[in-house]
């Protein structure tokens, strides 16, 4: 029974693994660029980028999949996402780029607007380029300072991919699920807890890791 | 001839005018001191000869060079001005240098970026100059700490040497010892007394009344955005014949 259990839950804790992944792959870019957007000094560009960040860190994520899964196909009578399984994960991994961009996108634009003044100005006084200063002046201080809320995003990542059972993506706490109707047993959900804790305790140590790294200079 | 020239330079910010009409010139290897009270414009108008700030009006001339003129909107792009403005070098009242650098690589990093573009820079010197900068700083044994390993005092003579090292025909200070106890404030005035004995061009906007008046070619006092009243430090600060400079050398007496 437990090898059962293991192989099931490892499977879907595989499909846990690939959204959380492409996920990050996605929206930790996408978020640079939604954060220039948001600091733009053009109100055509920042007013509706603004908008987009309220809306989508002021409703809740299992919502936004839910639209984000049946609106096209109910609204418009579309089939965006294509059939079965994979059209399920691909509407699930849009909901999510879209909503933790925008939480990086937040990060990003406390971290750049915290570098004062002075460290730009200094780079302008020695000659240096825009381009110049913001990657070989400001970026690794930036990288500093978002990298204790970044982690803390990422971690609360590994547990939000959960919420994709909602539109029937399945992970691992969906097959936990499963035994509880199959067998009569919850020993399965908590053994989903072990794989929650173990993955996120190891990202623990990589950004502790990386924090230490980066704690030569103040 | 005059190495730096400055005619007619106006700037607000929206409706309040910083500076207003100012021309002064100087001379090579001339120490120039910039006093007056807050808000009297000195740091603008810094700000302005770096190009933090542009002008809205006037004439920048360094050694008969034109580098800023508000009449050629050529003289006002981006690209134009971060030439030119190696003419001149900035120590910061808050010191500014690169945390994550040491304070040889904080003084090595533009040279060596600089280095990149303009091939007749042989790159392979600007580490050993930077040594020697440091060494004439006393801060030989300081060379590979960080920032955040440096007295204030030290922070800022690792920024002179950093603009040192961009060899700029002016070099300005802003009040580059506001920020530093007393203790501190003396061995960076002892250095750009050395700077000065050196006959290193300097602009130095300061609230040292005494390290002015014996550093000093020529003392510049400004109130509300112009020049009240400008000679020697006997001229102006022993004789004063402005009203507006009698009245802050006495405010300045009645604290110390």
């Amino acid at each position: 029974m437990f090898q059962t259990v293991t192989l099931t839950l490892l499977e879907g804790f595989l499909q846990t693994l690939r959204l959380f992944v492409l996920t990050l792959v996605f929206s930790l870019p996408l978020g640079l660029i939604i954060s220039f957007g948001s600091m733009s000094k053009i109100s055509i560009i920042k007013a509706p980028v603004r908008f987009v960040i309220w809306v989508i860190r002021g409703t809740p994520l299992m919502l936004q999949l839910l639209v984000i899964y049946y609106g096209p196909g109910i609204i418009f009578h579309a089939n965006v996402w294509g059939s079965g399984d994979g059209g399920r994960f691909i509407a699930a991994l849009v909901a999510f780029v879209i909503n933790y961009s925008c939480y990086f996108s937040e990060i990003y634009r406390g971290g750049i607007q915290s570098i004062p003044a002075g460290q730009y100005e200094a780079g302008q006084v020695l000659g240096m380029t825009k381009h110049q200063i913001f990657f070989k002046v400001v970026l690794l201080q930036v990288i500093k300072r978002i990298v204790p809320p970044i982690s803390n995003e990422i971690i609360t990542l590994v547990k939000d991919t959960s919420l994709a059972r909602v539109i029937a993506v399945y992970e691992i706490i969906w097959e936990g699920q499963s035994f509880i109707k199959s067998a009569g047993i919850i020993w399965p959900l908590f053994y989903t807890g072990v794989f929650y804790l173990l993955f996120s305790g190891l990202l623990t140590i990589l950004f502790g890791h990386i924090e230490k790294k980066l704690s030569y200079f103040r | 001839m005059a190495v730096l020239e400055v005619r007619n330079l106006k700037k607000s910010f929206d409706s309040t005018e910083v500076i207003h009409d100012i021309s002064f010139s100087m001379d090579e290897g001339e120490t120039v001191t910039i006093i007056g009270s807050s808000g009297s414009g000195k740091t603008t108008l810094l700000r302005c000869l770096n190009f933090l700030e542009t002008p809205d009006a006037g004439v920048i001339k360094v050694r008969d060079d034109v580098l800023f003129d508000s009449s050629i909107p050529e003289s006002r792009s981006e690209e134009a001005i971060r030439k030119k403005r190696l003419h001149f070098g900035l120590v910061f009242q808050s010191f500014n240098l690169f945390p994550q650098y040491t304070a040889l690589e904080n003084i090595t990093l533009a040279p060596t970026l600089l280095a990149r573009e303009d091939k007749s820079i042989d790159a392979t010197l600007i580490e050993n100059r930077a040594k020697e900068l440091l060494s004439d700083m006393g801060l030989s044994d300081r060379m590979g700490n960080y920032p955040h390993e440096l007295s204030g005092g030290q922070q800022q003579r690792v920024a002179i040497a950093r603009a040192l090292a961009m060899n700029p025909d002016i070099l300005c200070f802003d009040e580059p010892t506001s920020a530093l106890d007393p203790e501190l404030t003396g061995e960076v005035l002892r250095v750009i007394r050395g700077l000065a004995k050196q006959h290193t061009t300097m602009i130095i906007v300061t609230h040292e009344m005494s390290f002015a008046k014996d550093v000093s070619d020529k003392i510049i006092f400004m109130d509300k955005g112009i020049i009240a009243e400008e000679g020697s430090p006997e001229e102006v600060i022993d004789n004063p014949k402005n009203e507006r400079t009698v009245q802050f050398l006495a405010n300045y007496k009645k604290v110390n």
